[in-house]
């Protein structure tokens, strides 16, 4: 009965946490960037869909698609409104650009994180859930919007799968990753690679924002949680390998789940934690990174 | 006299990559040995073994007795091993004075004052290399000249019983080159042990006392400079098989102006990689541009390909380059295939085609695609393979292939046949020639390798330290101007 | 005497004199912005010289406030509080920095970053010994008189901003610079690069933490918000880069215009952080070199 608790539960905490660090690993991966406004943008997405559902009465549904219209706008402010400037300043040094976006992003998830407290609400958000009513699953209550979630987390992961696998865009996408200087050669404009894959590093992070504040609510105190999150999954599955990072995602969600039932929910992140230190010492490029 | 410094069955692997092979050879005081090989053959590697920056995985490597294959880079260095680097990074905020004085330093943690002595030493180190007027200056604001003496003077500074010189003369004028080739002798006049790695033997012919050779990883010849550049192995890897002269079916050579390159000049910070050089192609023209590594090809090639910033015009069909993107440049028709390869490894050949042949019409792309695979029967064999499991030769024919689905009007080729074996290299002579017979591309090809260059040309242009040094027809090139090379 | 020496002397005799003629609650918002100038400096340490990107520094600063804070419950009087808790901070710095010393690039920076997670969750698991999300209160308290904290504060600041400086400038802050920029180089040259960061590792873990300790008696509490949170981590980083990175003073500078704007916004309330957020973000974009580098060569050189 608990076993197939955790096991439901951890299934669909774990898909969200793939969904979002997906996202973070392809904007990695195709652009090098570590985006620390990750979670700032997952609470825009949330905060934009709360607010039309709720607020201005428009339902749910109308609520999730102004959400992921507003996850890609704020990405698509991110990378113009920080990362690009900083990646083309002369004043920065080259080997120091990372840092430099680093510390940028970070700020701007920080104004994201104080504009949402202060226009809206520092108090948590949830969004009405996308469906209601509760299945039984062999004795186990599971709200249906709980499958929901891991549903649409899979489907969006599944239709990544097939843009960068079965689409003459993605291939494109997925050979910038490698090796941008040979897609330059080949009459590629890299600048319209970076748009193409801020807009659906825009849609995972805006459909990750607001399936959670669905499923277990949001606030604008733990951006920075979500983030670093999606950030040691991430890292902990290899930086830039898709699919490390959803291997990760399910020992971080089920290492979590399991901790909260059978320890304390007190203490549920601090086994990954220490897991991710162990492997960054043993095996710095993550689970499935090359280095 | 006894050697100070022996290597002995020296070898390094990278993954599956044997780097250096089996490598053995002395050093004795005050003797300069030059070690060459062309990009790829383990040189750099070799000399990073010696240092301590790689660890060998076998052999073992003595100075003056003392076994120090293994150590870490730092006690290499104390041991009496100095290195200058190629590329120089000064710290910025401090003099050149400071830079050496630096040098100086004993490895501790709580000196926290320097002695006077120390800056009349590091000042007299200064002056013994030619920087005495500009000790005081700051990094920044010195010619690139004078940041290799800096880069000198740090890895004398401990007075090294072994010197090692990453490509002592790239990117140096020929008046600087002098001055350097003077500084260097006098190392072997001072009784130190000179390591020169270079990638040919003319460069460092008047300096060495010895040379060997690597490539792939092994050494293929030992012997005085001379004895060196008359062996057959190495003019082989240098130079190729034997001269074959093609001439192409006139009614595909067009006489009309593809591509003017006009005084072009291109700088890296402060060293100069290309000064004024003017070429032109014409239209159904295969161009060879034949020069040592470092002489300018790929920066020229670059410069075409909107790469890199320049002085100066590029006009192709009579409009100017300038302002393009390389992308833009690219699906214009001048496609270039890199000494890199720049493939996509871990998609399959036929992922990498695709991606050469996507702004093609899908029909042109299938018709394209067939023609390729029919040019080059291996890769069809090998499309649903990653690109970075295949062998060097496969890489470079995908790498080509890949260029060609782009439909160029102008192939530029840079160096296809660095590290081939030479039977795959006689593939490739067979595809270019299939090209040059049977379709109208016009191709500008780069190359150390001499006989292929000639034979693969209408016409030659020979570039030596960023300029253009001869032009001609290429059975004019072994009289006029082959006794300057190797 | 130099007109730089000049002027810093200057600066530094009107600091000494403001408790005259300022009021309680300014002398109060400076004492802040001192302890977090040390910050600062200790963190420009390890990122402008040794290289190392270290988003960490809560973890060294909490280490050094929490040990001094728990000892002085236990009856420890401040002084040797205080040097236990940098004690504490240089033997937690070195266990971390001994293994994540090896790590490259974004790695290091994130071993740091998950110590301090680590750290948080600690403090806040252990809440009857530390106090939990409330914080803990110490028995003792560096002084009740505003001035004397003020002077305190900015004695220490001089100090360990002296002793900061002089050491990037000595012989063994130019092998820092070195292995910072070019570790294969400066091992060539025969340094032992890994030695020479482990050493500013430890410098950094101990002006980091006595700041930590020294902080949290004057402010009477010891807490994750104001010793321990990312945020703090996120305030020391931009006081850096805003100050101008490798120049150590450069972070006195950035710390008290960072904190000093975050006062002036404070009627502002929640905005203020945004606010100040937007400007660091508007200098990192417009004056990658920070305040001492936008104010001229003096920078490059200092």
């Amino acid at each position: 009965m608990l076993a197939l608790q955790i096991l439901i539960d951890g299934f669909a905490i774990s898909a969200l946490y793939a969904l979002g660090a997906v996202g973070f690993t392809l904007i990695f991966g195709v652009s090098g960037v570590l985006n620390l406004a990750h979670g700032g943008l997952m609470l825009i997405a949330a905060v934009a869909a709360w607010y039309t559902a709720g607020e201005l009465h428009a339902g749910q549904y109308i609520g999730a698609i102004t959400g992921l219209a507003f996850g890609v706008l704020a990405a698509f402010l991110t990378y113009f409104v920080v990362v690009r400037p900083i990646q083309r300043s002369r004043a920065i040094p080259r080997d120091e650009t990372e840092i430099f976006v680093l510390t940028g992003t970070l700020l701007w998830g920080i104004m994201i994180q104080e504009a949402v407290a202060y226009f809206f609400s520092d108090n948590p958000l949830t969004v009405p859930a996308l469906i209601s009513g509760v299945a039984n699953i062999d004795g186990v209550r599971v709200p249906f919007n709980e499958i929901l979630v891991a549903v649409i987390s899979w489907l969006s992961i599944g239709l990544l799968w097939i843009l960068v696998n079965r689409t003459r865009a993605g291939k494109a996408l997925l050979a910038c990753a490698i090796n941008p200087r040979g897609l330059t050669l080949l009459g590629f404009e890299l600048g319209r690679i970076y748009l193409l894959v801020w807009l659906i590093y825009g849609l995972l992070v805006a459909a990750a924002g607001v399936l959670l504040a669905t499923f277990l609510g949001t606030s604008s105190g733990n951006t920075g949680a979500l983030t670093a999150s999606a950030f040691s999954i991430v890292v902990l599955g290899g930086l830039g390998s898709v699919s490390g990072s959803l291997i990760a995602a399910y020992v971080v969600g089920y290492m979590e789940t399991l901790t909260a039932y059978l320890v304390s929910p007190q203490i549920r992140t601090i086994p990954s934690l220490l897991l991710l230190v162990l492997v960054l010492y043993v095996r710095p490029q993550g689970l499935l990174g090359r280095r | 006299m006894t050697a100070r410094l022996v290597v002995e069955g020296l070898t390094k692997r990278f993954g599956g990559l044997v780097a250096v092979r089996d490598l053995s050879f002395e050093i004795r005081p005050g003797e300069i040995l030059g070690l060459i090989g062309p990009n790829g053959s383990g040189k750099s590697t070799a000399m990073k073994l010696i240092m301590g920056i790689e660890r060998p995985n076998a052999g073992s490597i003595r100075l003056d007795g003392v076994e120090i294959a293994g150590w870490p880079a730092h006690r290499v260095a104390r041991a009496g091993v100095g290195l200058v680097f190629q590329h120089s990074r000064p710290l910025h905020r401090q003099t050149a004075l400071e830079n050496i004085k630096l040098a100086l330093l004993p490895d501790s943690l709580t000196r926290l004052i320097t002695d006077h002595s120390v800056t009349e030493q590091a000042r007299a180190i200064g002056e013994s290399v030619g920087l005495g007027r500009v000790l005081d200056r700051y990094p920044h604001t010195l010619p690139f000249a004078d940041l290799r003496r800096l880069e000198l003077a740090k890895a004398i500074a401990r007075n090294p019983k072994l010197v090692l010189v990453d490509e002592p003369f790239a990117g140096l004028t020929s008046a600087e080159l002098a001055d350097f080739s003077r500084l260097i002798a006098h190392f072997r006049d001072e009784g130190r042990a000179v390591l020169l790695v270079d990638h040919n033997v003319k460069g460092v012919a008047a300096l060495v006392d010895r040379v060997v050779a690597l490539y792939l990883g092994e050494r293929i010849a030992e012997g005085t400079a001379e004895e060196v550049m008359r062996d057959a192995k190495v003019r082989q890897v240098y130079l190729g098989g034997s001269i074959e002269m093609h001439a192409r079916p006139a009614q595909l050579n067009a006489a009309r102006s593809l591509l003017e390159v006009e005084d072009l000049s291109v700088f890296y910070g402060k060293a100069q990689a290309l000064e004024r050089v003017s070429l032109s192609v014409r239209a159904g023209e295969f161009v060879s541009v034949v020069g040592l590594n470092g002489a300018g090809k790929t920066t020229l090639f670059n410069a075409i390909s909107g790469l890199v910033p320049y002085q100066g015009r590029i006009l192709w069909n009579g409009v100017p380059l300038a302002g393009q993107s390389a992308a833009a440049i690219a699906r214009s028709g001048i496609v270039q295939c890199p000494e890199t390869r720049e493939l996509f490894g871990d998609m399959t050949v036929q992922e990498n085609l695709d991606l050469g042949g996507q702004h093609q019409p899908p029909e042109e792309e299938r018709k394209r695609l067939r023609w390729l695979f029919d040019l080059f029967p291996i890769l069809e064999a090998r499309r649903g393979q990653a690109a970075r499991t295949l062998s060097g030769g496969e890489q470079q024919m995908l790498a080509i292939a890949r260029a060609l689905m782009m439909n160029p009007r102008l192939l530029i080729l840079d160096e296809p046949t660095l590290g081939l074996a030479p039977v795959i290299l006689e593939q490739l002579s067979q595809a270019l020639e299939r090209l040059r017979e049977t379709t109208p591309i016009t191709v500008l090809l780069g190359e150390q390798n001499v006989r292929f260059a000639l034979s693969h040309a209408d016409r030659v242009y020979v570039l030596e330290h960023a300029r253009i040094i001869w032009e001609g027809l290429p059975e004019h090139f072994a009289k006029e101007a082959g006794a300057a090379y190797l | 005497m130099s007109r730089r020496t000049l002027a810093a002397l200057v600066l530094l005799l009107l600091l000494i004199a403001f408790p005259f003629v300022a009021s309680g609650y300014l002398l109060g918002v400076f004492t802040i912005a001192f302890y977090f100038g040390v910050f600062a400096m200790a963190w420009d340490l390890l990122f402008g010289f040794a290289g190392e990107v270290n988003f960490g520094p809560t973890f060294l600063i909490g280490l050094g406030a929490y040990a001094a804070g728990l000892l002085n419950v236990r009856g420890w009087p401040i002084l040797p509080a205080v040097l236990a808790g940098a004690v504490a901070a240089v033997i937690g710095g070195l266990l971390l920095a001994l293994p994540a010393l090896r790590l490259r690039g974004p790695y290091f920076g994130l071993v740091t970053l998950v110590a301090v997670l680590l750290l948080q969750q600690v403090i806040v698991i252990f809440a009857g010994v530390t106090g939990g999300e409330i914080g803990l209160s110490l028995p003792d308290v560096l002084s009740v008189d505003a001035r004397k904290n003020y002077w305190y504060a900015l004695a220490f600041m001089g100090v360990s901003g002296a002793l900061l400086y002089a050491l990037s400038r000595s012989p063994a802050g130019l092998i820092l610079q070195a292995a910072g920029q070019d570790p294969v180089e400066a091992q060539a040259l025969g340094f032992n690069v890994a030695k020479h960061k482990l050493a500013a590792f430890s410098i950094s873990a101990l002006f980091s933490g006595l700041a930590g300790a020294l902080m949290v008696f004057y402010l009477g509490t010891a807490s994750v918000d104001t010793v321990v949170d990312i945020s703090v981590t996120v305030q020391v980083i931009i006081a850096v880069v805003l100050g101008g990175r490798r120049t150590i003073l450069g972070g006195i500078l950035g710390a008290v215009f960072l904190i000093g704007v975050g006062e002036v916004l404070r009627p502002l309330g929640q905005l203020s952080t945004f606010v100040v957020a937007a400007i660091a973000l508007a200098v990192i974009l417009l004056f990658p070199d920070g305040l001492i580098g936008a104010f001229g060569r003096h920078g490059r050189e200092a």
